[in-house]
């Protein structure tokens, strides 16, 4: 009979908590939401019209909304267009307010909004604090210390997030990597010394994104030095990850290096030596990547096709490569066309009555009538 | 003799339903704090903005379609346009004998092209490839018809990205789930062989344009129980699996997989009636029977949306295929239960699944039963037995109630109306409506083989249940 | 009517279609600052029908909208004729996208995320 009552008791409770909570809480959303409105039109305006007067007080800066809002703002916006944001808040006041947050052990919900309200900010007198908490226990704040000192330039920042790249998890070091990527050129040479040193880690070092840092940085300059790692390199992943990489950065000077890397016995790497070089842009690979249509990899093949149709005189190779003896150089060539959207052009010409002999060679190729079975 | 065996008996069933709910409650206590602990992290973790364009993992969309003209152009051209950058959509046609490949091929400009089909895993026929770049990429692939799981695996020999994900024509995928999902691959690549997403039902949702507007608790009974049912299982128990390392199920309208496991491992098994259940446990075992390190994630953020049975008949016929699904499975992995090589998996929530999911409508059944018939022969302790049916029936309205209350934190159901009517559906949900779904699955026990048919459900289609907004319910 | 008096009056209407809630407060407030007055649509539907009223100077769209895509929208004007210097915005970096758009009759092209300056000033040129 207790139990029974227990249980009872225990259901009207819940009962009574769901009700209550979910009221609250929707709204709640919509109060945030409504903020949130206001906060854009806010920020819209001082971004709008920089000089304009109004001033955010700190209970409002540390509200949720805000931080919601400003983080908008600036996706919406390039880089430049933010610098607009300062004398929005009272930011002394603010720093200290956020900074005695962030130094409280809990509760972490109100950590992480000091630290992302800091961030967010861009203050270079949060620096020194974000600097201390780059060694936070809580990975999360120290992604969005990271970032925050990423987006004020900080560059004393480089090096500590490099030193303590080894000992995070790799989902941490993704998001690392993608805050040092903020930092702009200024990052590019630590990258590389730091890169120079570890790209025969042993173990889950996390060269790769770093690497590939560099590709979205963009900075062809150190294309030769990367380059060179080619040479030295022993993990596959790690050439992968540095060819890829050349694709974007590497200029002709990484030419050479790639024409070793595309005779590679590692059909990944010779895969993607063959999209580095589409992204290049030189037509002078153009033979070895006729060559590479009848490679024994499908996906060489396929990466080989997918260059040629990017690369000058490289769309007339692969008409050519349709009357190949081999199947698969046909194959890959005839995908290749297709995907370049050549196959809807050649059917298009043929139509308006335009059309050329290799347009209906290519349409006869495709359009073969008989079930491709498994 | 007889009496006090059947008294035992009694007993037994009684405290069957209260293990059962006590199972369910350790379930939805782990759950809500692994949620807890993700909602914070995810407030400001802005996964969207953390994976920048080309370090994405690339993802094929594999939509297994069968007859499915009313909504199939929608439902690819919404799939088209989540936020995702590497993408590309294959459709499997499997020998549908209506307009849905016209369709495909007028709304999307498509050609027939002479692709390798390269069979890695074994299919029906592949009758024609057509491909088309734009918007993005999209392959269908026409073939004769073989069931769902058949056309999944031709979707999945076509597809081109190392992540394949399986789901169907009529589902609608919130604007994150793709990035949410794909988060846990980046997080370990190596390990990571699946992703699970949050499946709800759409029914009674007000929709525009193929997007979600406003989520709605249905006012209809049969879909409103559903909603009750998929929240007790993707908000209080998937979470609590999947921090176990042992998920037992990945639902069928979203699961991201590799492909390279899944072909290493034969693909999803044809004319299995549970073959989401099946493929997902096959990889466990072979994993963990390999000793190769893996892990196959929750992610309950990655919301998707799609329509559920609305008259009885269609629901009766769900439930018996779901619960033969599930008597293959129990069948097929009888040595993972309660084995220690499996880890948690064959000591938890594999046990688990045999225990509560696939005994419980015979347990339930045999005991509408013999606990009328003890109590009338006077043989069992009155008193006991109503603390028993009162901490059952209890316990499980509280688990209800638990999963309305932990769903708060993805914000959908927060009008007063649709709390209200979820309160109701908990309280009265075993009133009948529950007991009806115990009828038809122990009926499930009994004859019938498995088919390659497809369940046909009546739809009416993505780009019918909202043209105008208005509430399907 | 009230069209006919803004325009008597000098004042240009510019339609802004975006779902992402924080671009729309932008470019409205700028553009309100500047002087225009602005039509916001949320999505590709709105965005299209809205065009088709003729009453606007110039337009700015968004690739990707729930509905119809900025391209789709585009290729439908168009069609029904109507002549209205269109400048697209965009966050994918697909080359095929912006060639498309611009042959689909876009005017000009912009990548999400934008300097203010620069797309106000696009916004100005294309008007006069």
């Amino acid at each position: 009979m207790a139990a029974g009552t227990v249980m009872f008791a225990v259901s009207v409770l819940l009962l009574f908590a769901v009700v209550v909570f979910k009221w609250a809480n929707g709204r709640r959303l919509a109060a945030r939401q409504k903020r949130r409105v206001t906060y854009l039109k806010l920020l819209s305006q001082h971004v709008a019209a920089p000089g304009s007067t109004a001033e955010i007080s700190i209970k409002e800066a540390d509200d949720d909304a805000f931080i919601d809002a400003l983080i908008d703002i600036r996706h919406a916006l390039s880089s430049s267009s933010i610098d607009s944001l300062d004398g929005v808040i009272d930011r002394s006041g603010l720093i200290r307010h956020q900074a005695k947050r962030l130094r409280s052990r809990f509760p972490l919900g109100r950590r992480l909004r000091a630290v992302v309200s800091l961030a967010e900010i861009g203050d270079p007198g949060a620096a020194r604090i974000l600097m201390h908490h780059l060694k936070d226990r809580v990975p999360e704040i120290r992604v969005q210390s990271a970032r925050g000192l990423a987006r004020m330039r900080h560059t004393a920042a480089i090096d500590v997030i490099l030193d303590r790249f080894h000992d995070e998890t790799r989902w941490v070091q993704t998001r690392f990597a993608e805050t040092l990527a903020l930092f702009g050129r200024d990052a590019v040479w630590p990258l590389i010394a730091w890169i120079r040193v570890n790209h025969n880690y042993q173990g889950d070092g996390g060269v790769t994104e770093i690497i590939r840092i560099l590709g979205i940085i963009g900075d062809s300059e150190v294309g030769p030095a990367l380059a060179e790692l080619l040479y030295t390199a022993e993990d596959p992943e790690v050439r992968i990850a540095i060819i890829e990489t050349l694709g974007i950065i590497g200029g002709p000077l990484a030419l050479r290096p790639l024409r070793r890397m595309i005779q590679s016995a590692d059909w990944r790497i010779r895969a993607k030596a063959a999209t580095a070089f589409s992204k290049i842009g030189d037509p002078s690979i153009n033979p070895i990547l006729r060559e590479g249509l009848g490679d024994q990899s499908w996906w060489m093949r396929r990466n080989s096709a997918a260059a040629l149709a990017s690369l000058p005189g490289g769309i007339d190779l692969l008409y050519e490569a349709i009357g190949a003896p081999d199947q698969f150089t046909r194959d890959a060539a005839a995908e290749a066309l297709a995907d370049c959207g050549e196959l809807i052009a050649a059917r298009d010409r043929l139509e308006s009555g335009k059309s050329d002999p290799r347009d209906a060679q290519l349409i006869s190729y495709m359009h073969i009538p008989d079930p491709v079975t498994s | 003799m007889i009496l006090d065996m059947m008294e035992w008996v009694g007993y037994t069933i009684l405290t069957y339903f209260v293990l059962m709910q006590l199972y369910m409650f350790y379930l939805a206590v782990r759950s809500a704090s692994v949620l807890r602990r993700s909602h914070h992290l995810d407030r400001f973790g802005r996964v969207g903005e953390m994976l920048s364009s080309n370090r994405v993992p690339p993802v094929s969309i594999v939509i297994a379609a069968y007859n499915e003209e009313q909504g199939i152009v929608e439902a690819v051209r919404s799939m088209a346009i989540v936020g995702y950058s590497r993408l590309e959509i294959v459709v499997a046609n499997d020998g549908s004998t209506d307009d849905t490949l016209r369709r495909l091929i007028e709304a999307f400009d498509m050609e027939k092209v002479r692709i390798p089909y390269r069979p890695d895993i074994k299919t029906e026929p592949v009758r024609a490839i057509y491909r088309t770049h734009s918007p993005i990429r999209i392959t269908v692939i026409d073939k004769e018809n073989g069931g769902r799981a058949d056309a999944l695996n031709a979707g999945i020999n076509a597809a081109r990205y190392p992540y394949a994900l399986c789901t169907d024509a009529d589902v609608i995928l919130d604007a994150d789930c793709l990035i949410r999902s794909m988060r846990h691959v980046v997080e370990d690549r190596e390990r990571t062989v699946c992703v699970g997403g949050n499946v709800r039902p759409l029914n009674g949702c007000s929709l525009e344009l193929g997007h979600l507007v406003k989520a709605t608790v249905p006012k209809k009974m049969i879909p409103r129980m559903q909603v009750l049912e998929y929240l007790r299982s993707f908000v209080t128990s998937r979470p609590a699996w999947s921090a176990m390392g042992a998920l037992p199920i990945v639902s069928g309208a979203f699961g991201v997989w590799k492909r390279s496991a899944v072909i290493a491992i034969g693909g999803f098994e044809v004319g299995h009636l549970g073959e989401d259940m099946d493929l997902t446990m096959r990889m466990h075992r072979y994993h963990l029977a390999k000793g190769i390190p893996y892990r196959i994630v929750y992610e309950p953020a990655a919301v998707i949306w799609t329509e559920v049975p609305e008259t009885t008949r269609v629901l009766r016929r769900q439930r018996i295929r779901w619960q033969r699904g599930l008597i293959t499975s129990v069948r097929d992995f009888r040595q993972m239960t309660f084995s220690p090589r499996y880890g948690r998996l064959g000591m938890v929530t594999w046990p688990g699944m045999v225990l509560f999911e696939y005994l419980a409508p015979i347990v339930e059944f045999s005991g509408w039963i013999i606990v009328p018939t003890v109590l009338f022969m006077g043989a069992i302790n009155i008193p006991v037995m109503f603390a028993l049916l009162g901490v059952a029936f209890g316990a499980g309205v509280a688990n209800s109630l638990l999963a309305i209350l932990l769903d708060e934190s993805f914000g959908f159901y927060n009008s007063p109306k649709d709390i209200a009517r979820l309160v109701v559906m908990a309280l009265i949900e075993n009133l009948g409506f529950r007991q009806r779904t115990v009828v038809w699955r122990v009926r499930a026990f009994f004859g019938g083989k498995t088919t390659k048919i497809w369940g046909n459900m009546e739809r009416r289609g993505v780009a019918n249940l909202g043209t105008t907004p208005s509430k399907a319910a | 009517m009230q069209n006919e008096e803004s325009n008597k009056s000098g004042l240009k209407r510019i339609l802004v279609a975006d779902d992402v809630e924080a671009v729309t407060t932008l470019l409205v407030t700028a553009l309100e600052i500047a002087g225009y007055e602005v039509v916001v649509a949320e999505n590709g539907q709105k965005a299209y029908e809205l065009g088709t009223t003729g009453e606007f100077d110039l337009a700015v769209i968004d690739q990707l909208m729930p509905g119809l895509l900025g391209t789709e929208i585009l290729q439908r004007w168009q069609g029904e004729g109507i002549d209205m210097p269109v400048i697209m915005l965009s966050g994918v970096e697909d080359d095929d996208v912006v060639v498309g758009s611009l042959d689909s009759g876009a005017i000009d092209y912009v990548h999400k995320p934008f300097r203010l300056p620069e797309l106000m000033a696009r916004i100005r040129k294309n008007l006069s």
